[in-house]
């Protein structure tokens, strides 16, 4: 054979078997992480474009137990693994930067999404007995710095209307500080009998109310997101309403606003088993008569959500309140008693209009995914006596707060009266 | 006057005809690394004071706190280039500290055998150090050439060639004899013909 190919580097044997070398336990040691900052602690993981990706619960954990520990590079590969395989991106990296303390670094990990994906995704999926099925189904398509989403809603549950509808959006990423928006949106509407009853002719529709029922109402609103100072946002932009009165001979109504939000949102993992996270918004939406016409209303809405855990327990603690200047429409009312706020109620018992003053606290506790919680709220009109409901309610659940995704939610809860315990049965999941 | 202009163009004639000449000097010094060998009691050793491979997207990378395998290659062949008569093959995984903005270089082979605190071309020269051929059954009068072969890796590669105690010598000959992928980098030099009879230690 012309060609001998012999072997002779200090001593490798031609064979397939790995060369074992002279120190095993020593080289094992040295051999796990091959890395010279594996030395060095994670103080943190993030994304290099400051996006807000949705990962599951399980990727986050993951990601939290990383933190604090020793640099692992097999351990990073397997995160960036799973964290392309959930965001189906192309690609995705990791960069190592020197942290804020000696020895420690920051992962910072890089998405390629390529030249183009599409994205499909139910991000919501639920039940709440009384008001039936609430489900959400959407498609996006991204392509370098724009993405384009559809998505097809019917939603019994977050407003006092209920909705069936179609909602696209286009965004486009302009460097890392700076997002342009268009949405536009469509939906049918109708009501519960008792939301109908409240409107008929006769009965004492509050004062506040800026229109009646309408049988469709067309959403087109632009906004601009800027980061102001990681991690604060502000979103400014404007709503474009038009309400279609259900009697035809009617005049369709418009509700032309000025929007802008502010949102706080941050985690830290102080050791590998304590992690807090407190994501907290303001929002203002003020509608003026753009010649002549419309609806005039300002509408002021914060919310924060505190969540402490510690290896299998974890606290969360959620806040609302909200006030209403002016005649607001339905959809802008504020209501309590679905399966987010004021979970064993029934919105349409509490007020089958809504109000417009809102107070909400919740407190859930968890212990692995059991979840326990007690919540207390009240929403009422200018002029009237605030109620206080309470309630609480027991369940299982992957996740805490809104549901995250892959995250599943199944839970019996109770409004705290007297007289009688009517259960409500929850279920959730975002997947 | 036709003698003057004559000799203006033999003038000129020269003048390109040299530059054309220093140009391919130039050129071929530029162009092909030098890839020198020196014996070093039973083995072969090569340096290539010209080649530099940590450069450009395997660079990035380790700047970025990665560690990058290279893949080496050595042979010699005697006689003609296609008659290969000894082979060493190797993976050092190179890394870079964040902190102390060093480089750090581990044989895969052999985890105890390293280099640490390395400046970017000491942390190559190290590499090349650290590959050899044995000299036992070079052929003592023949002409002999060496070529080494360097090819960057993906962090992914690294748990599919690394076995629990070492590396797995079939697969890293499998790398060498697969071809290049498009975004693969790779660098290849050759020496001078030599023979083992005239190397200086």
């Amino acid at each position: 054979m012309k060609l001998a190919l012999v072997l002779i580097a200090a001593g490798i044997a031609t064979s397939a078997r790995p060369m074992p070398p002279p120190d095993a336990a020593a080289d094992a040691e040295r051999a796990t992480d091959l890395n010279v900052n594996s030395r060095y602690t994670i103080e943190s993981i993030g994304f290099l474009d400051e996006r807000n990706y949705k990962l599951s619960t399980s990727a986050l954990e993951e990601m939290r137990r990383l933190i604090g520990a020793k640099l692992n590079t097999e351990a990073l590969n397997l995160l960036v693994e799973r964290v392309r395989a959930e965001l189906r991106a192309h690609d995705v990296t990791f960069r190592l930067a020197r942290g804020g303390e000696p020895e420690s670094v920051k992962v910072l990990l890089e998405v390629d999404q390529g030249a183009g994906k599409v994205d499909v995704s139910i991000p919501r999926f639920g039940y709440y007995s009384g008001e039936g099925w609430t489900a959400a189904a959407e498609a996006t398509a991204s392509i370098g710095p724009n993405s384009l989403s559809f998505r097809a809603l019917k939603d019994n549950d977050s407003s006092i209307e209920q909705m069936a509808g179609i909602q696209t959006k286009y965004t486009r990423q302009l460097g890392d500080r700076v997002r342009l928006a268009f949405e536009f949106d469509a939906y049918h509407d109708q009501y519960d009998a008792a939301t109908l009853a409240a409107l008929a002719p006769g009965s004492a529709a509050p004062s506040s109310l800026g229109a009646g029922a309408y049988s469709s109402r067309l959403n087109f609103e632009p906004s601009a997101s800027f980061v102001l100072a990681k991690p604060l946002t502000l979103t400014v932009g404007f709503s474009f309403e038009q309400l279609q009165p259900e009697l035809p001979a009617a005049s369709s109504e418009a509700a032309n606003a000025v929007i802008n939000t502010l949102r706080y949102h941050q985690r830290w993992s102080s050791s590998d088993a304590t992690a807090q996270e407190l994501d907290a918004g303001y929002s203002l939406r003020a509608a003026t008569k753009l010649l002549g016409m419309g609806l005039a209303y300002t509408r002021h809405a914060v919310n924060a959500r505190y969540l402490y855990k510690h290896d299998r327990q974890s606290v969360e603690v959620t806040v609302l309140a909200g006030v209403i200047y002016g005649q607001a429409p339905l959809f802008e009312r504020f209501s309590l008693g679905d399966s987010t706020a004021l979970r064993g109620w029934n919105k349409y018992d509490l007020d089958p209009l809504g109000g417009n003053r809102l107070a909400y606290g919740s407190v859930t506790y968890g212990y692995r995914i059991l979840r326990v919680f007690y919540d207390a709220g009240s929403v009422w009109d200018q002029g009237t006596t605030p109620e206080a409901k309470q309630s609480a309610g027991i369940g299982v659940s992957s996740g805490l707060g809104i549901l995250e995704k892959g995250a599943f939610l199944l839970a019996v809860a109770f409004p705290l009266r007297q007289g009688r315990a009517d259960p409500v049965l929850i279920a959730g999941m975002n997947f | 006057m036709t003698v003057g202009r004559t000799r203006a163009k033999q003038l000129a004639a020269r003048c390109l005809l040299t530059a054309l000449v220093a140009y391919d000097l130039f050129a071929l010094g530029v162009s092909t690394p030098e890839l020198a060998v020196r014996s070093s009691a039973d083995e072969l050793h090569v340096s290539a004071p010209r080649l530099h491979f940590l450069t450009g997207k395997s660079l990035q990378r380790l700047h970025d706190g990665a560690a990058v395998p290279f893949d080496f290659q050595l042979s010699l062949a005697a006689g003609t280039h296609n008659n290969v008569v000894a082979q060493a093959l190797e993976r050092f995984i190179v890394s870079y500290d964040v902190w102390e903005e060093k480089f750090s270089v581990v044989r895969l082979r052999d985890f105890r055998k390293s280099g640490s605190h390395l400046s970017a071309n000491a942390a190559e020269a190290w590499c090349l150090d650290n590959i050899f051929a044995s000299k036992a059954n070079l052929p003592a009068n023949q002409q002999l050439w060496a070529r080494l072969e360097i090819r960057s890796a993906e962090q992914k590669e690294l748990a599919a060639i690394s076995q629990d105690s070492g590396i797995s010598l079939t697969a890293l000959i499998e790398v060498f004899s697969r071809p290049t992928r498009p975004q693969q980098e790779h660098w290849a030099l050759e020496s001078a013909p030599f023979r083992l009879a005239d190397l200086k230690p």
